[in-house]
């Protein structure tokens, strides 16, 4: 029978009902009244050649059911017949439909909204054409790592190599302030070279891409606005192209407007021509460096690329010894570089979101199995008039099928709610997060697991159910539960147990690790103090100096100040990064001299931010320009003098042509990228903004925090300090108003995510379990009823009652508990990388987790266990 | 050979069903090898075939019908017959040409095979 006329009949059958059994219907009587015209002729009377036309065709009911379901009308309506009755028991049995429903309901919800965050940032390629093609390119030291670019290495490879295609500049967080066109504002921007759109396949919305001439030091200054920025400040004004706006006190024209889902690493309201700024990159020692992307040739591999960009910086290297020793390319897929950090936390609470799945489904099927000894006599009954065993399961498949579709459709909303919370309590920097909705591959993906679901715990119910024994179950009601249902149920309660147990361990090592990351100590006070930016890109140094020196002053007299001090980089913020060397210590080898962190302060920073002094002094305001230069250092610092006191000894950084600062004073060690803890303390260093001559200003200091230290709440102080700069200087932007304990917050904030996340996983993975052990103690008691009566009758205390009861659950949580253990030790691996001061199988965890499953486990037998103490014996026994 | 085709009744075996189904369907193919026809005409056609000794039971003859219908051997058409009347006329496709032939043959051996058998005793 050809597959697609069946299907057409049946479609056709199901959705044209009407028509298909007129057509029948019309047919057969014209049969009928052509043999009744027949009979006629042979001369019978009217009514003896209708009633023999009639008798000779046969039943015309049957015949025509018979018809009907040959043109395809039986396998819809036997679904639609299933369907209905399926929502009949569903609607008799509230109860049961309820918790099922919203069992599932959460199982798929949960799931759909991780795996759609998993698909918009994991599997979704990225937005550019061919993106696979498209590679970041870093420099590495001798020690390993992977730094940013130095600008005139890429300028030089920019154009020597044979594997890229294209290769393009990529600085994010630069700073613009746009005046004269409303009040003033910070901008976002993003230097990039010639060609950068084109790079990536994008097309500008308006105007063009930069152009080899824009991106060259003493050319027209050029820009390209992004989409929001230009609908924001413009309108969607299309005339906007060819226009100039005011950046940094300089005029830039617009060239361009990107697409509206342009994105690249950070958002940026601006694109600038690097070249316009060469100046300002020309140190070949990659500090500031750049970030790079390029294109692969189509058919050179990523490791083929490598090695053909390293033979270019081996002879940069020679070329260049003083900075370029030991330096060499290191490229990674676009795709690891966004997507690296939040790979193995996303798996990982995918996975947990699919043993709650497995959870639930277990529960379900619990629930349907119980159920089913319930149903045992309509099964009968249905068996006994005629229903094939294969007729028996479709009917429990399409119920459990039905509930997996309800489950499914909430579940999707859920998951709509779910994913707006969830991209809430997400950090910032996961790239495309924002794009994370149910598409069409989220709904596939929910389908499936949603008829998986339906199947997985709708099949052993519907098996058990259709293989009863005719003449029992008719003949008895429901006493006497076999002992193979009896055993499918222990074996989903034991394996409930054991991925919960799982889920536990995993939430609670991450737990642990947080709490650890909260008693890490920063070496600094975050609380009460209030953080803001303001940029500095005024080409008169003196201005500028005298703005910040009278702003700290009418701050620090302000009611509720406690301190005010500014800084050129911050704990957990932006920082510069340059190599130190030490005086009188061996020149360390090319390439490998120890690379510090540098900040720029004011002499109050150390008392507003809260660091202690461990030895000498800190900065005082009779350090000046003209004063011998000092230097602040930390403790990891100072480890590089050994047993020496590193007082009053010298610090240099970068190259041997820039001067030397003398040591006044050694200080704590703060964390600077994250609180949980790199092992590795880089050393660090502070110099004080009082000795940079005004004039060298503009070119050294961008960006300047204010950091306020206050005896209120810091966050209540931010209007009134904006207001003391406006009033200084109208035109100056401020942006980024924190305070530290949110810098605090938001850098754990993918460790809380995963933490909280894997949190409601196990509590829900912990409500299902102890919903499972007591709905099967629960309906174990209750056949045993007549059992336990009859022990009571004959003496057996309450005790025992209560022994026997409990033994049999908590024999079976002790196994799962044995079990989920076993799995946890293979499982918690996976997460090491994500946990802090606690080992993967920390034995406090695992013992604490056991414990509090096998109490909550306890519990859970204990209610069906007390019911089973206060039955009355003579009930019991009248129960038959 | 059977007087009478009884046609889905489910006591019987599905098998011997099979068998007495295959017979029908090959009944209405060869009515159909020799013109277009409406039901009842196949039905008439198959009586004069058998010289009268085969009724189908009328109303059975639709189900396997549709049957074939489905597995494209015949195609349907609503058209007039002589005296004007509304009615479905069949067509055997080529595919039921060949089909035709495929039974016939399978029953001429039969056949055969039953002859020897009694002449053997």
């Amino acid at each position: 029978m050809k597959w697609f006329n069946v299907l057409a009949a049946r479609l056709r059958a199901l959705v044209r009902r009407d028509e298909v059994l007129n057509d029948i219907d019309e047919e057969m009587r014209a049969h009928i009244e052509m043999e009744t015209e027949a009979n006629r002729a042979l001369g019978m009377t009217a009514d003896e050649a209708r009633l023999s036309a009639a008798k000779s065709f046969g039943n015309v009911g049957s015949m025509r059911d018979l018809a009907y379901e040959v043109k395809g009308g039986g396998f819809m309506e036997t679904f639609w017949q299933d369907v209905r009755y399926s929502a009949r028991m569903l609607i008799k049995h509230p109860g049961f439909a309820l918790i099922a429903v919203f069992t599932i309901t959460l199982g798929i919800g949960a799931n759909t909204a991780i795996f759609s965050i998993v698909n918009a940032v994991l599997l979704r390629p990225f937005p550019y054409q061919q993106p696979e093609q498209l590679v970041m390119v870093g420099e590495s030291t001798g020690g390993g790592g992977r730094n940013s670019v130095s600008y005139p290495n890429f300028v030089d490879w920019q154009h020597q190599n044979n594997v890229f295609d294209a290769v393009s500049v990529m600085r994010s967080n630069e700073n613009y302030n746009l005046t004269g066109a409303g009040e003033p504002e910070r901008l976002q921007g993003r230097l990039v070279s010639a060609g950068f759109f084109s790079l990536l396949g994008i097309k500008p919305l308006l105007g063009r891409d930069f152009l080899p001439e824009d991106d060259r030091a003493g050319a027209a200054p050029s820009v390209i606005l992004s989409h929001a920025f230009w609908s924001r400040k413009f309108g969607n004004d299309a005339s906007v192209v060819g226009r100039q706006i005011t950046l940094n006190n300089q005029a830039y024209t617009v060239v361009g407007v990107a697409p509206a889902d342009f994105q690249f690493g950070l958002d940026a309201d601006v694109s600038v021509p690097i070249g316009l700024s060469a100046q300002r990159f020309s140190a070949r020692g990659a500090d500031p460096g750049v970030g790079v992307v390029a294109r692969l040739k189509p058919n050179v591999s990523l490791q083929q690329a490598e090695t053909e960009t390293n033979l270019i910086y081996a002879r940069l290297e020679q070329q260049y010894p003083e900075s370029n020793t030991g330096r060499r390319a290191t490229l990674t897929p676009l795709h690891e570089f966004f997507t690296g950090d939040v790979r193995q936390p996303l798996l990982i609470l995918l996975g947990s979101v699919g043993l709650v799945l497995l959870i639930a489904c277990a529960n379900v099927a619990n629930l349907l199995l119980v159920r089913a000894s319930t149903r045992k006599r309509e099964m009968s009954v249905r068996v006994a008039l005629g229903a094939s065993r294969g007729r028996v399961i479709r009917q429990l498949l399409t119920e459990s099928l039905m509930l997996a579709t309800i489950g499914a459709v909430l579940g999707t909303l859920l998951a709509l709610w779910g994913m707006k919370f969830i991209a809430h309590q997400l950090p910032d920097g996961i790239p495309r997060l924002n794009e994370a909705n149910v598409d069409l591959r989220v709904l596939v993906f929910t389908v499936g697991v949603s008829l998986v679901t339906g199947l997985l715990f709708g099949l052993a119910p519907a098996l058990q159910a259709s293989r009863l024994n005719l003449t029992d179950a008719l003949k008895e009601g429901d006493r006497g539960s076999s002992g193979g249902k009896q055993r499918v149920r222990s074996v989903l309660v034991v394996g409930e147990v054991a991925l919960t147990l799982t889920l536990l361990v995993g939430a609670g090592l991450l737990i642990q690790s947080f709490r650890r990351v909260l008693q890490v100590d920063p070496g600094f006070q975050p609380q009460n103090l209030l953080t803001m930016q303001i940029s500095a890109n005024n080409p008169d140094g003196h201005q500028v100096v005298g703005f910040f020196n009278q702003l700290q002053e009418n701050v620090r007299g302000l009611p509720g100040v406690k301190a005010v001090a500014i800084s050129n980089g911050l704990p957990l913020g932006v920082v510069n990064r340059p190599v130190f060397f030490i005086e009188g210590q061996p020149r360390p080898e090319k390439g490998k001299e120890p690379g510090g962190i540098r900040y720029t302060v004011s002499p109050d920073y150390f008392q507003t931010m809260g660091i202690e002094l461990v030895k000498g002094r800190t900065f005082t305001t009779h350090d000046t320009p003209i004063t011998p230069l000092t230097v602040v250092i930390d403790e990891a610092l100072a480890q590089h003098f050994g047993n020496e006191d590193p007082i009053g000894k010298r610090l240099s950084q970068s190259s041997s042509r820039t001067p030397s600062y003398e040591i006044i004073g050694v200080v704590r060690h703060v964390e600077q990228d994250n609180l949980d803890g790199s092992a590795i303390r880089t050393p660090q260093f502070y110099l004080n903004f009082n000795q940079i001559p005004a004039e060298r200003w503009p070119g050294s200091v961008r960006r300047v925090n204010l950091l306020t230290r206050t005896d209120v709440e810091p966050a209540s102080l931010a209007a009134t300090i904006r207001d003391q700069i406006a009033r200084l200087n109208k035109d100056q932007a401020v942006f980024n108003v924190r305070t530290m304990d949110q810098i605090v917050s938001q850098s754990l904030a993918s460790r809380r995510f995963s933490m909280l996340l894997l949190s409601a996983f196990a509590i829900v993975a912990l409500a299902l379990a102890s919903i499972g052990i007591y709905g099967m103690l629960s309906y174990a008691v209750a056949q045993r009823t007549r059992e336990i009566g009859l022990r009571m009758t004959l003496g057996a205390q309450a005790g025992t009652v209560l022994r026997l009861v409990i033994g049999q659950g908590m024999k079976l949580a002790l196994a799962g508990v044995a079990l989920g253990l076993v799995a946890s030790l293979a499982l918690t691996r996976t997460m090491k990388n994500l946990l802090f001061g606690v080992s993967a199988t920390d034995p406090t965890t695992f013992v604490g987790i056991a414990l509090l499953l096998s109490l909550v486990a306890l519990l859970a037998c204990w209610i069906p266990a007390r019911r089973a103490t206060k039955v009355d014996p003579i009930i019991a026994l009248r129960y038959e | 050979m059977p007087k009478t085709f009884r046609h889905g009744t489910h006591t019987m075996t599905n098998a011997k069903a099979d068998l007495l189904q295959g017979t029908l369907d090959m009944l209405i193919l060869k009515a159909l090898s020799l013109g277009p026809l409406h039901g009842y005409g196949i039905i008439q056609r198959i009586r004069r075939m058998s010289d009268e000794m085969l009724t189908v039971e009328q109303g059975a003859l639709y189900p396997a019908l549709y049957r074939i219908e489905l597995k494209g051997w015949v195609s349907a058409k609503w058209g007039e017959n002589e005296t004007g009347r509304k009615a479905k006329f069949y067509k055997l496709t080529r595919a039921g040409q060949k089909q035709l032939r495929v039974e016939e043959e399978s029953w001429d051996r039969l056949a055969l095979v039953v002859a020897k058998m009694r002449a053997a005793t």
